[in-house]
């Protein structure tokens, strides 16, 4: 599903240069839980943005379900983005001004290929599945970090996307809440085989992931398959 | 730019309106609103005094068509065939003569120089509105011999000191009063304050009326001939189609429409008006547009990681870009409407109460074409000062927005 190639990035900080990510190559299997772990600087976000097609790398190539990523304009990537990809951000990234149901049919609205009473029903189908139904009419001010995270999540599947990319996204919540929004995703996961690719660097998250992949300065230092007990 | 992706781009517009800052918005609106107003208040001012001394010189001087002496001459003469010529021709309400002498007027210890001007009442009557401006006695007949009307400045007030006056006058004159005039030529009569009438135009005011046929005693020209015949026009015919119409039948005077004599009395008027109007509606374009130039500015800047987020969830830059357009689309809209309705509210305020200074009384005249041009214009602005920001920062890249 995602093939990457001996993928560079490098920064330059004035007369500094700074390799984000060294040579990595890796490969993505549809279906897979895959936790991208290691220390702060790494280099876990720089790899989810080059593979979301959030940033640019210096050298190698990313194929996406058979597109080079490389040879898109920037329309066709944004589209890119809206038809294939779904993203959680660290800080949920609400439209404040949007009430829950409205900021989960944002990118459903912009698909040229759903209907207003699909837009409806598969809105209200992801925010009875992450529990947030009764609180659709509510903005994202209303709601305990916890519940914006969770919208964040809904909107981020609300148009099936076939990868789910998520940036440390229990990185501003307690562990009650972290554990409900890894609950979530392992469901999205297993009942829905959707692709997912979170970073990480708690430690105790490894225990829903079904693959890990370990950096350390730019570099793939393990590649881990968990078996995991079914839940 | 498909119908969905402005449809998202105006539902990100009109939340941001509703849920955003409350106080950001209505202020902003009232800016749009005021510049507004600004815009249009002057010139809508200048063109009502425009509007009432056209009318006031159409009612009391020179009526729609002016027909005076031949380069030369002094007087129009053969009064009575050029008058039915005049009054027989297709369009013509009525033609009247005017015939003025500067006099001297004494009335106790008073004594003040004033044009007195002779009419034919009747006839006077179908020109000008003067017999329906008396504000004590009545208007001259057409036999009324020894009997002037007299503009109230001129009548004044016996409880204001002669010192104290603003405008020379009698002191006090009141309708069955006796004045004596002079007119310099050896003829001096006593006559009775027939009435007092009050125009707002202040050279009628400032005169003294009595019918042709006194004036013929004072001076015999006056019975054939005129200073100048002032010409009424039926409704719907235009002064261009009496001046042509006089000319073509024989008229050999000059004629003039009040167009023509206003554009050269008034041209230099008219222009200083129009520099003026023209620098206050650049001023008020200037205003709106930086106005809303910076609200959006700080909008989108204080927005560039939402901006980031939303292109990166694969929101396109050109929907990013409508959203804040059509922010202040809604604002200027808005605020085009506020001033609007101020604007009327004033119209219809100074409607009935004008502004009423010595020389001129005015209304604010607005046609719907100013408005709407205005508007227009101040439309187009709105969108070059919220569109330039908005394109600016929908251009950026993803990463550096995120990092905003």
């Amino acid at each position: 599903m995602i093939g990457i190639q001996d993928l560079t990035k490098i920064y330059r900080m004035g007369s500094v240069e700074v390799r984000a990510l060294d040579g990595v190559t890796l490969d993505i299997a549809k279906g897979e839980f895959i936790g991208i772990m290691g220390a702060s600087g790494s280099g876990k976000t720089t790899l989810l943005h080059m593979l979301g097609l959030l940033d640019l790398p210096t050298s190698g190539r990313i194929v996406i379900d058979g597109t080079d990523i490389a040879k898109l304009t920037d329309y066709e990537k944004t589209m890119f983005r809206l038809y294939k990809l779904g993203y959680v951000f660290q800080d949920y990234a609400l439209v404040p001004d949007l009430t829950v149901m409205e900021n989960v049919s944002l990118p459903a609205m912009l698909r040229k290929d759903r209907s207003e009473e699909q837009i409806t029903s598969d809105s209200a189908l992801i925010l009875q599945k992450t529990g947030l139904f009764d609180r659709r009419d509510h903005l994202p001010r209303e709601l305990s970090g916890g519940q914006q995270q969770r919208v964040s999540i809904a909107r981020a599947i609300v148009n099936k996307p076939d990868i789910l990319f998520a940036d440390e996204p229990c990185a501003n919540l307690d562990s009650e809440n972290s554990r409900m929004v890894l609950d979530l995703f392992r469901e999205i996961n297993e009942e829905m085989h959707q692709t997912i690719v979170m970073v990480s660097h708690e430690d105790w998250h490894k225990d829903y992931f079904n693959r890990i992949v370990r950096l350390r300065d730019g570099k793939v230092v393990s590649d881990d398959i968990i078996e995991r007990k079914a839940s | 730019m498909g119908k969905k992706e402005l449809k998202v781009a105006f539902l990100l517009a009109l939340r941001s309106l509703q849920r955003g800052s409350r106080s950001s918005v209505i202020l902003t609106v009232l800016i749009v609103g005021m510049c507004f107003t600004n815009m249009i208040f002057l010139p809508g001012l200048f063109n009502g005094i425009g509007q009432s001394i056209t009318k006031q010189v159409v009612d009391y001087e020179i009526g729609n068509v002016l027909v005076s002496p031949k380069s030369g001459d002094q007087y129009v003469s053969d009064l009575g065939a050029t008058l039915d010529l005049i009054n027989g021709m297709p369009g013509v309400e009525r033609a009247t003569p005017h015939f003025s002498r500067g006099a001297t007027l004494k009335y106790r210890q008073r004594v003040l120089g004033a044009t007195v001007r002779a009419i034919r009442p009747n006839d006077e009557k179908l020109v000008s509105p003067l017999y329906t401006k008396m504000i004590a006695g009545s208007y001259l007949g057409d036999g009324d011999t020894g009997e002037v009307i007299i503009g109230k400045p001129v009548a004044g007030d016996s409880s204001v000191k002669e010192e104290d006056e603003f405008q020379s006058s009698l002191g006090g004159v009141r309708v069955g009063d006796s004045i004596t005039i002079d007119y310099g030529n050896g003829y001096v009569k006593d006559y009775r304050v027939k009435g007092i009438y009050y125009t707002g135009w202040s050279q009628a005011d400032s005169a003294v009326y009595v019918t042709s046929a006194d004036m013929a005693l004072v001076d015999p020209k006056a019975v054939d001939n005129a200073d100048y015949i002032t010409v009424k026009a039926k409704p719907g015919y235009s002064e261009k189609f009496i001046k042509d119409e006089l000319q073509q039948y024989g008229v050999s005077e000059k004629v003039q429409t009040t167009s023509d004599l206003l554009s050269k009395v008034m041209g230099r008027a008219l222009q200083s008006f129009a520099i003026i109007n023209m620098v206050s509606m650049i001023v008020s374009i200037i205003i709106t547009t930086v106005v809303l130039f910076i609200v959006i500015t700080i909008k989108t800047l204080s927005s560039r990681r939402q901006i980031g987020i939303l292109k990166a969830i694969g929101v396109d830059k050109e929907v990013i870009m409508h959203n804040y357009g059509f922010q202040v689309i809604i604002m200027a809209v808005l605020g085009i409407i506020l001033g609007l309705v101020i604007t009327l509210l004033m119209a219809a305020y100074l409607s009935a109460h004008p502004v009423v200074t010595p020389e001129w009384s005015a209304t604010l005249y607005l046609t719907p074409m100013d408005l709407f041009l205005n508007s227009l214009i101040l439309f187009a602005a709105s969108i070059v000062a919220g569109y330039v920001p908005a394109y600016q920062v929908s251009r950026e890249d993803i990463q550096s927005a995120m990092r905003a």
